[in-house]
């Protein structure tokens, strides 16, 4: 406590007062050159010691720094690699579709009708047309803020809830973000940030659906998604558009993941064979063959 | 004043060199920087108060930053460290606050 007590009533340096009564007993006492010259010397190298110790302080310490290109790196490199793992996926789809094309051209012209129609649907090729593009971008930066609150920015479940309504409206095809979505597509977030078929995405966000513009609007908007973009326009203050667009172009997923396949002839054949349903033709790992 | 002159000369050259600090310091500096302030205020309430001495202030200065760079380096040593470190800034906090009142009621006579 005395230490305590000690700190809180003199702060001041005792030497200062010592000084002064130094000074006040000899009032005429020369002030040494050697004097002055030590102080200023001194004072210099403290000022400059302090100002190389702020500024120290003030960056980043280096390994922190390096730690960080190395990972910014890696990161780089293996996105690349992905890009180009994906990249040669979609070339060898677009040959084998190709292919495929060729055969059943000359073999069954029906069967490749509905080839085109179903992968159409499933989202496997790229497809054009007119459609609805509803764009949602987060609300502003409240003041003093670097980001909106969570509360304030688009959700995986906003996302959702507009990509149903526009399923629901008759949507043919839809995409956010130029990621089309298929049967097994999730809208998930991960943290604050929206997964859409586990790539990462940001505001804004463009959904786009391809189908008769007018109708979509009109059933969107009917919908309980119609009231929840209202919601989210009016008390969240997210951005809301929803215009029509004369040629939207959503890009294919170029992969075909075969999970269950079945032979439609009544054939008891005991050696399954994985592509006969439907023709959907894909190399998977996880093929699963199953005779009726 | 050859004090006030002498730090700033100081505090300039800092700026236009921009020495690095030998990684072996970088522990002291929080510590030392804090030291640093406090000396400064006292030395700014002693000039308030008409008893400032230069002599007195860069060997407080002085005895601060060693002292206080000395304590966390034997708290590091014995493994209490940052609890050292932070009766340090405590002790020190508190002084800075205590002059800076003594400071405001010489300016304000508040």
């Amino acid at each position: 406590m005395t230490l305590l007590s000690e700190v809180f009533r003199r702060p001041l340096d005792p030497g200062y007062h010592e000084a002064a009564r130094r000074k006040a007993a000899h009032p005429d006492a020369p002030v040494g050159r050697t004097r002055t010259v030590g102080v200023l010397v001194l004072t210099v190298l403290l000022g400059l010691v302090v100002t190389a110790a702020t500024l120290a302080l003030r960056q980043p310490s280096p390994s922190a720094v390096e730690a960080r290109a190395l990972l910014l790196g890696q990161i780089k490199d293996e996105t690349a690699r992905a890009d180009e793992a994906q990249r040669s996926i979609s070339a060898t789809s677009a040959q084998l579709t190709a292919l495929q094309e060729q055969v059943l051209a000359g073999e069954d012209p029906k069967l490749l009708a509905r080839l085109q129609q179903d992968a159409g649907a499933s989202g496997v090729v790229a497809v054009t047309g007119p459609g609805l593009r509803v764009e949602l971008s987060d609300a502003p930066a409240a003041d003093g803020q670097d980001e909106p609150d969570l509360d304030h920015r688009v959700q995986d479940v906003d996302l959702q809830v507009v990509v149903n309504g526009l399923w629901a409206a008759g949507a043919e095809a839809v995409a956010i973000n130029g990621t089309r979505l298929t049967t097994t597509t999730a809208i998930r977030s991960a943290g604050s940030a929206v997964l859409v078929d586990l790539v990462a995405m940001s505001s804004p966000y463009d959904v786009d659906a391809i189908g008769d513009s007018a109708t979509l609007q009109t059933q969107l908007a009917l919908g309980s998604a119609g009231q929840h973009l209202a919601t989210l326009r009016d008390t969240y203050d997210i951005g809301v558009a929803v215009s029509a667009r004369t040629d939207l172009r959503l890009p294919g997923t170029g992969q075909v993941t075969l999970r269950y396949a079945s032979t439609p002839a009544p054939t008891s054949s005991a050696t399954p064979s994985p592509s006969a349903d439907g023709g959907v033709a894909g190399s998977s790992s996880t093929q699963e063959g199953r005779t009726p | 004043m050859i004090a006030l002159l002498g730090l700033a000369l100081g505090v300039v050259l800092g700026l236009v060199l921009q020495p690095t600090v030998p990684t072996e310091l970088q522990p002291y500096l929080p510590i030392a920087v804090v030291a640093a302030l406090d000396a400064l205020f006292g030395g700014l309430r002693a000039t308030l108060d008409g008893i400032f001495d230069d002599r007195v202030f860069v060997t407080s200065f002085l005895s601060n930053v060693v002292l206080a760079a000395l304590i966390v380096f034997l708290g590091d040593q014995l493994g209490v460290g940052s609890q050292l470190s932070t009766a340090v800034v405590v002790v020190l906090g508190i002084r800075i606050f205590s002059n800076a009142a003594a400071i405001r009621r010489h300016v304000f006579k508040a």
